[in-house]
């Protein structure tokens, strides 16, 4: 574990010290900053529309970050010949690989960390001091969390075997199709003229996709007026499929590295 | 290594399985119930590439937040017509933004208009549609089934049924506001259920008068209170004086009341096509206080779902941002002074509001005292006990309901003054109408009783 916790912090420090991850991040506070000043609306629209954008800007920035920082993970330290350093002292692969996921957890933590500050600070000029507005609107940015948190886990699995470029596409078409499957799954399990091998099929790839639309909670967060029966346990539910998915990924990225010739 | 290996293949199956059985079995059933996107996913066919990229990836309600943005400096440079797409995008995008659908509702129902300000009716099922739209995808909050009554009691004006039923299902609602909830007991009032109304103020009235002494009282409690008592201390005295207690204890025979006998308002018009797609309109109406508004139709003799003097709103389900625009319906009000009404009415400056097309057209003019000014009301009675006309009076019109009702027929040679009728007027008139009448007989005005006899 002493392992896994100092490759986790070294690959912190490397984020926090990559100028593009930075840069990104900068758009994303900045694009934060400037919401309130869309202050057109009616009071209800604008708080409306206000969180929608807060919370999609901090979704959107970290999915760019998550995806920007897990493609070149193993490839790089491959490229860099640094691998070699690491692997010839006493750590083991799953080690070196686990310590990197976990470095860019804690990296997309500190990241999303500063977004959601600055998106109280928004919250707080537009709003004005409400507790209760601003810890439910927080359940939003925790559950992206965990949704940057499986992405990662994504793009670490693909940065065991192909190239950061490749990936790139890789990830960002699973978290597109993760995104979007289970809506047109049920639209087809609704659809009566879908045939049983296309929902048997369709039920399959939902099964195996990871879903990221789970963690779209969004909605009744930034409209007041839905109603979500046991929304604490529901959040539960969702992180411990994420975290099994993770741990799928994870797993299957330490066979892969595994059998890798580096 | 091959122990290690195979432990973590059994990992790998046994986390799969956990996750398939998590997510199938159980997260599923909670995204599907709470989270899903209501709205059609092909239906985001209006958006620009990178805008549908975005909204597929789970960014619908941040995309939904620009479109109503930019909604909204269209309605602030007037240009209405491109407002009505974005609604319906941002209603697709997130069904749970309810400002949006309010004013979509309004603004299809309301803002379609022509010269004069005449709504084009042909949209207000689709504003309905919205509404009910609106209210199947927010079925927790009040809001919507309000707004969907309020359109029934106001812009129709005619099924209060309708405004009944969506005023109560608001009512359900634990956050309806109080002093929304006045309008459900107008809404029982015209509709003829008067017990209803006055049980309703009275529940209204002890739940203001806990509010008021509650902790958290405020001035409005106040104002809603008086208002209650208001209104139901004066529609208490109208139903003693319009002879309503009397009609339910089976005294109304013998007693005096305000609404005996039937006033016959001797409806009587006249229609001369003045210019091509002009009209004018005269004609009679003995009710001397200003207040009646006698409802005029020109429309489609064989309009899809018409009604006398209407139509089936309630026909849609979907909501269509473009009716067909084939058709003619044409709904004005004609306003009584001095006993007679005149009126140019101009359709040739929207064409494409009133489009013509059709060979035979109804120029219909109905009346319905529940409809009526309160004081006007208080001859004809809350549901028309008072009122009557010799002429016209129908129970067929808006069956169990007494109204006035008669149409008038012009042909689409008559309207746009063509083939023979090239250089002349076409006059249709009922057949009472008498050009040269301009007094009526004392007698047949209207007196307004007072409100309390005696006073």
């Amino acid at each position: 574990m002493k392992q896994v916790w100092a490759i986790a912090t070294t690959t912190l420090g490397e984020a926090i010290r990559r100028r593009v991850l930075l840069v990104i991040l900068l758009v994303g506070v900045a694009f934060i900053a400037i919401a309130p000043g869309l202050g057109v609306l009616s009071a209800r629209s604008e708080t409306t529309v206000l969180r929608s954008m807060l919370l999609s800007i901090i979704q959107l920035t970290s999915a760019v970050i998550a995806v920007v920082l897990t493609v070149y993970m193993i490839p790089n330290e491959i490229e860099r010949r640094t691998i070699y350093t690491i692997l010839s002292k006493p750590v083991h692969r799953w080690q070196f690989l686990l310590g990197k996921y976990f470095g860019a957890v804690l990296a997309l933590m500190v990241m999303m960390a500063m977004m959601t500050g600055v998106l109280c600070l928004a919250f707080f000029v537009q709003q004005g001091y409400r507790a209760d507005g601003l810890t439910q609107l927080l359940r939003a940015p925790i559950m992206f969390f965990v949704q940057m948190c499986l992405l990662a886990a994504v793009g670490v699995f693909f940065s065991t075997f192909v190239t950061p470029l490749v990936n790139f596409f890789l990830s960002g078409a699973v978290y597109l199709v993760g995104t979007t499957f289970s809506s047109f799954f049920e639209s087809m399990l609704n659809n009566p003229s879908s045939s049983n091998i296309a929902k048997i099929i369709g039920r399959l790839v939902n099964t195996l996709l990871p879903n990221f639309a789970y963690y779209n909670v969004q909605n009744p967060l930034i409209n007041p007026t839905v109603v979500i029966q046991d929304e604490t346990q529901n959040y539960i539910k969702i992180v411990a499929y994420g975290v099994l998915y993770i741990g799928v990924l994870l797993v299957a990225g330490i066979l892969v590295f595994d059998r890798r010739e580096v | 290594m091959k122990k290690t290996a195979t432990t973590l293949y059994a990992a790998l199956a046994l986390l799969l399985v956990g996750q398939g059985a998590l997510n199938q079995l159980v997260v599923r059933d909670i995204w599907v119930k709470n989270y899903m996107p209501k709205g059609s996913q092909s239906a985001t066919s209006g958006l620009s590439p990178d805008q549908m990229l975005l909204a597929l990836a789970g960014f619908r309600e941040m995309i939904a937040g620009i479109l109503w943005v930019r909604a909204d400096s269209f309605f602030d440079t007037g240009n209405y017509d491109a407002v009505l797409p974005l609604i319906r995008l941002v209603t697709i995008l997130d069904p749970h933004q309810i400002d949006v659908y309010a004013t979509g509702m309004w603004h299809i129902g309301y803002n379609f208009t022509d010269e004069d300000q005449r709504s084009d009716r042909r949209y207000v099922p689709s504003a309905l549609a919205l509404g009910k739209e609106g209210a199947r995808n927010n079925p927790d909050t009040y809001e919507l089934f309000f707004e969907t009554g309020w359109m029934w009691y106001h812009k129709v004006d005619d099924d209060y049924k309708q405004a009944v039923k969506w005023f109560e299902e608001a009512h359900k609602r634990k956050d309806m506001i109080q002093a929304r909830k006045n309008l459900l007991a107008q809404a029982y009032f015209r509709n003829g259920e008067l017990d209803k109304a006055i049980d309703l103020y009275y529940n209204l009235w002890e739940e203001a008068v806990a509010l008021e002494k509650g902790k958290d009282a405020t001035y409005g409690n106040t104002q809603v209170r008086e208002t209650i008592e208001n209104n139901l201390d004066t529609n208490l005295v109208r139903m003693v004086q319009r002879g309503d207690v009397a009609l339910k204890n089976g005294t109304y025979e013998q007693g005096q009341y305000d609404t005996k006998p039937p006033f016959d308002v001797g409806f009587s018009a006249r229609v001369s096509v003045v210019a091509p797609r002009t009209i004018r309109v005269e004609g009679t109406w003995n009710v001397l206080p200003v207040g009646t508004r006698v409802r005029i139709v020109l429309r489609d003799a064989d309009y899809p779902n018409g009604t006398p003097a209407g139509m089936n709103w309630d026909i849609s389900d979907e909501v269509k941002l473009d009716p067909p625009k084939n058709i003619t319906f044409m709904q004005d009000q004609l306003f009584v002074r001095n006993r007679r009404f005149d009126r140019i009415i101009d359709m040739s400056k929207d064409v494409t509001m009133y489009p013509f097309s059709a060979k035979k057209y109804l120029v219909e003019f109905y009346y319905n005292p529940r409809s009526a000014p309160p004081h006007i009301q208080d001859k004809f009675g809350y549901t028309g006990i008072g009122f009557t006309d010799s002429n016209f009076l129908s129970s067929d019109a808006r069956p169990g309901e007494r109204v006035m009702y008669t149409n008038l027929e012009l042909s689409q040679d008559q309207i746009l003054q063509r083939g023979e009728w090239i250089d002349r007027s076409a006059v249709v008139a009922t057949k009472n109408f008498d050009a040269g009448r301009r007094k009526l007989d004392k007698d047949n005005i209207i007196n307004i009783p007072n409100l309390r006899a005696g006073a």
